[in-house]
């Protein structure tokens, strides 16, 4: 079998080096993996940004940014694909292909392996892959859905499984079940010895930007004009919202009360709220968290320190992460996120549900909100038999555990079976390509 | 003013006074959401045109909804800045790649697109066939034409999918899988690995329908005959330690035998295993559509009822403004309410 493999990838030596690319509409997490170093990633932030000043930044130019007051983006990425490629090829230019590029990649002696998300529309797979040969024109290059690399991870190494030192590492992971919670949307992803089943994934249209842009609008209405702010309101969301365990209770405590009978909880903050002083944008870029001083009335804070804008942020704080578990607190006419994992699972054969559910991985930048993994798992008992074992991680790192588990995978034996080189795509066209990502790695081992 | 004991109520039914109403807590979906019963609760309910307040309602909730979904509050159209260390020679772009960056469409007219083309494939298959071709070829000369056929979703989508569409694609990827399996059968006769074969033909998978594969169009075994080594679909539903080619077997001593191990009463129930033949076929599914992977409303959801909150501080929203619909939670938030509801609509 190994044989046969080989004799098909005759021709020229893979090239040594493999650029990795996970495109996210928010950052770019891109690397290089040479034989058997991978480099850590850069994180760069993907869009053309302009400030009040009408000073322009390009990617990551945007590190050179202070004042982040009514800064617009454009970003290349929608709903998670590349749109617009006039914008992505100018980031890319810049940050990759460029003389003095600071990441600086040859394409004609590299291999691509680029994360996509899953579901994608072929008209804009096609662009992708015409302008990775045409226009950027790379050795060759294998186009695969984010979450399914996340399986060439040590999987069993993110829930702490108990072994031994030479126990070996399983790569791919057997069976998981990948949550990846983004900027764009959230998708549930069965997969099975690297291979995702595909009839199962399904997507819930609630990620970061919508809760950013939730979070600005309850602000706007309840304190000031933050429309503006999306930046801002941004950090702010990073910095204070969690998923409650208990909304119920955590919702009674953050209530005023009626005209002249305000309840305690609400006086004390009730270890819920929080104050945040925002950025002044003369002195501070960046809001700052503080703990509420029961008693002290705003006014009286005000007045202490007239420079200072602070907010008290109370519900705000958990009703946003909210929208991943209940999306119908907005009126959106799609089921949580345990229920999406419920659909998933429905749509595959219940012998593998066991599998699944004690293996589920949560990545993506939101994963890294407090509570969110006992959320999912407390709902999730809820959902299924008590023998059922659920077990619910997250990587160290969530934002760029599809880029470290794509550069695994540019180092296993699978990455040869998948990649198309820049000669196959001109003698057999990009329909053949396509066709060639979309099969995937079919079933046999 | 007091406070009308407001945090008190808990009622199951709908008072209405001028100007606003308490509404039930955890009451049934707004009519909003629910257009079906609008005609019915229009009936049940004697208050200020109904269909207006919930026509209201429908239409914030929809605009909300997509103000929420826009990457910015303002529509940035900013301009890419030039390169100061000057770009690479920039007038060697490809016909395709030109067109590529040349394009404005958005995300949306992309969806579209291939929504269009989806319907198109169900009146016309050939003309689908050919417009999917035309734009899937490289810019570079060619030395083998490229077959067209679009990555049909060709399984029952999640959540009101376009089901007709789909199987319309399905019948028009079925002739160009007739010629395949033809010419397939000519090339390989024997069954044996054939990488080469399968790596040429993928959507030979892609086509496959959801229903039973025929032996015919399996794709080719790397494994000699590994039918025969196939345990009986019987033993493998009963075996945990199950026999699979595709997942091996677990390997771990098996637990300490245990007194309760015998009791019935105790006997965990342990699903059967997938079969390799379904595994299979689940590991080389083609992809679902954009909109099929989308989750729909089930009837899960359509049991718990739909929470509402107050407009403007975010707790219940328990009393309801009949001039618009929006929920507050209490007197005072109605107040504060009110000043935006006469400027948007007026006293
Ligand atoms: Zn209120
Ligand atoms: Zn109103």
């Amino acid at each position: 079998m190994a044989a046969s493999r080989k004799s098909r990838a005759s021709g020229p030596p893979p090239p040594a080096a493999t650029f990795v690319l996970d495109n996210g509409a928010d950052t770019i997490k891109a690397g290089f993996v040479t034989g058997n170093k991978t480099d850590a990633p850069r994180i760069i932030p993907n869009c053309v940004a302009r400030d009040r000043h009408r000073k322009t930044y390009v990617g990551s130019e945007l590190e050179k940014c202070r004042d982040f007051g009514e800064i617009a983006f454009r970003r290349p990425v929608e709903k998670g694909f590349v749109v617009s490629w006039e914008a992505q090829k100018e980031i890319w230019d810049r940050e990759f292909f460029d003389d003095k590029a600071p990441q600086r990649c040859d394409p004609s002696e590299t291999r691509l392996v680029l994360a996509e998300q899953p579901n994608a529309l072929p008209a804009l797979q096609t662009h992708c892959d015409q302008m990775v040969f045409e226009e950027f024109g790379f050795y060759s290059y294998c186009r695969g859905i984010g979450p399914a690399f996340n399986a060439y991870q040590d999987i069993q190494a993110i829930f702490h499984t108990p072994r031994t030192p030479d126990t070996p590492v399983d790569v791919p992971a057997e069976v998981i079940l990948v949550i990846d919670s983004g900027y764009s949307h959230t998708t549930v992803t069965p997969i099975v010895q690297g291979r995702p089943l595909h009839q199962a994934i399904r997507r819930l249209d609630v990620g970061g930007r919508l809760m950013t842009n939730y979070l600005t609008r309850l602000l706007s209405v309840r304190h000031f004009d933050m429309r503006n702010e999306t930046f801002i309101a941004n950090e702010m969301k990073e910095a204070v919202c969690y998923v409650s365990l208990d909304f119920k209770g955590d919702l009674e405590k953050t209530w005023k009360g009626t005209r002249g009978d305000r309840r305690d909880d609400y006086l004390s903050g009730a270890g819920i709220a929080k104050d945040y002083v925002l950025p002044d944008s003369h002195t501070t870029f960046h809001g700052v968290v503080r703990d509420y001083e029961p008693g002290v009335s705003a006014r009286a804070r005000k007045a202490a320190v007239s420079t200072e804008d602070v907010l008290t942020l109370r519900n705000e704080r958990f009703v946003v992460p909210e929208l991943l578990f209940n999306p119908s607190d907005i009126g959106m006419r799609q089921p949580g996120l345990a229920d999406l994992v419920m659909q998933s699972l429905s749509a595959l054969p219940i012998g593998l549900w066991p599998g699944l559910l004690a293996n589920i991985v949560v990545v993506g930048g939101n994963a890294s909100l407090d509570n969110f993994i006992q959320r999912l798992q407390m709902e999730l008992l809820e959902r299924v038999p008590d023998e059922c074992v659920v077990r619910v991680a997250r990587p160290q790192d969530p934002a760029i555990s599809t880029w470290l588990g794509a550069a695994n995978f540019a180092r296993h034996e699978h990455v040869e079976r998948l990649a198309v080189t820049k000669q196959e795509y001109e003698e057999h066209g990009a329909g053949w390509v396509a066709r060639k990502f979309a099969a995937g790695l079919g079933a046999e081992t | 003013m007091n406070n009308f004991g407001v945090i008190e109520i808990a009622s199951t039914t709908t008072k209405n006074t001028p100007g606003w109403a308490y509404v039930p807590d955890t009451g049934p979906l707004p009519a909003a959401l629910q257009p079906t019963n609008r005609k019915r609760a229009a009936r049940n309910q004697p208050a200020l045109s109904l269909s207006d307040l919930s026509a209201r309602e429908e239409t914030r909730i929809r605009k909300d909804l997509e103000a929420l979904d826009r990457d910015s509050h303002r529509d940035a159209n900013i301009t890419i800045p030039p390169r100061p260390g000057g770009s690479r020679a920039q007038n060697k772009h490809t016909p395709n790649v030109r067109k590529i960056l040349q394009s404005q469409k958005t995300f949306a007219n992309h969806l579209d697109d291939y929504q269009a083309l989806l319907a198109l494939a169900e009146s016309n298959p050939a003309a689908a066939a050919a417009m999917n071709a035309a734009q899937a070829k490289p810019s570079t000369p060619i030395a083998a034409t490229p077959k067209s056929a679009s990555p049909a979703p060709t399984v029952a989508p999640a959540g009101g999918g376009s089901r007709r569409s789909a199987a319309a694609a399905k019948r028009a990827a079925a002739k160009e899988k007739q010629e395949q399996e033809k010419k397939k059968a000519r090339q390989t006769p024997k069954q044996e690995p054939d990488p080469e074969t399968e790596a040429n033909n993928p959507q030979q998978q892609e086509d496959q329908p959801d229903v039973e594969m025929p032996d015919a169009t399996a794709p080719p075994q790397p494994t000699p005959t590994p039918n025969a080594e196939e345990p009986n679909p019987q033993e493998t539903q009963s075996s945990y330690p199950r026999e699979s080619l595709i997942l091996p077997a677990y390997t771990k001593p098996p637990p300490r035998p245990h007194p309760g191990d015998a009791d019935p009463l105790l006997v965990s129930y342990i699903p059967p295993f997938p079969s390799d033949d379904e595994l299979r076929e689940l590991m080389t599914a083609p992809p679902l559509s954009y909109l099929e992977a989308r989750a729909g409303w089930g009837d899960e959801q359509r049991r718990y009822p739909v929470r509402v909150f107050c407009a403007v501080c975010g707790y219940w929203g328990r009393v309801k403004c009949m001039k618009c619909g929006v929920r507050v939670c209490a007197l005072e938030c109605l107040e504060a309410h009110r000043e935006e509801c006469v400027t948007r609509y007026g006293l």
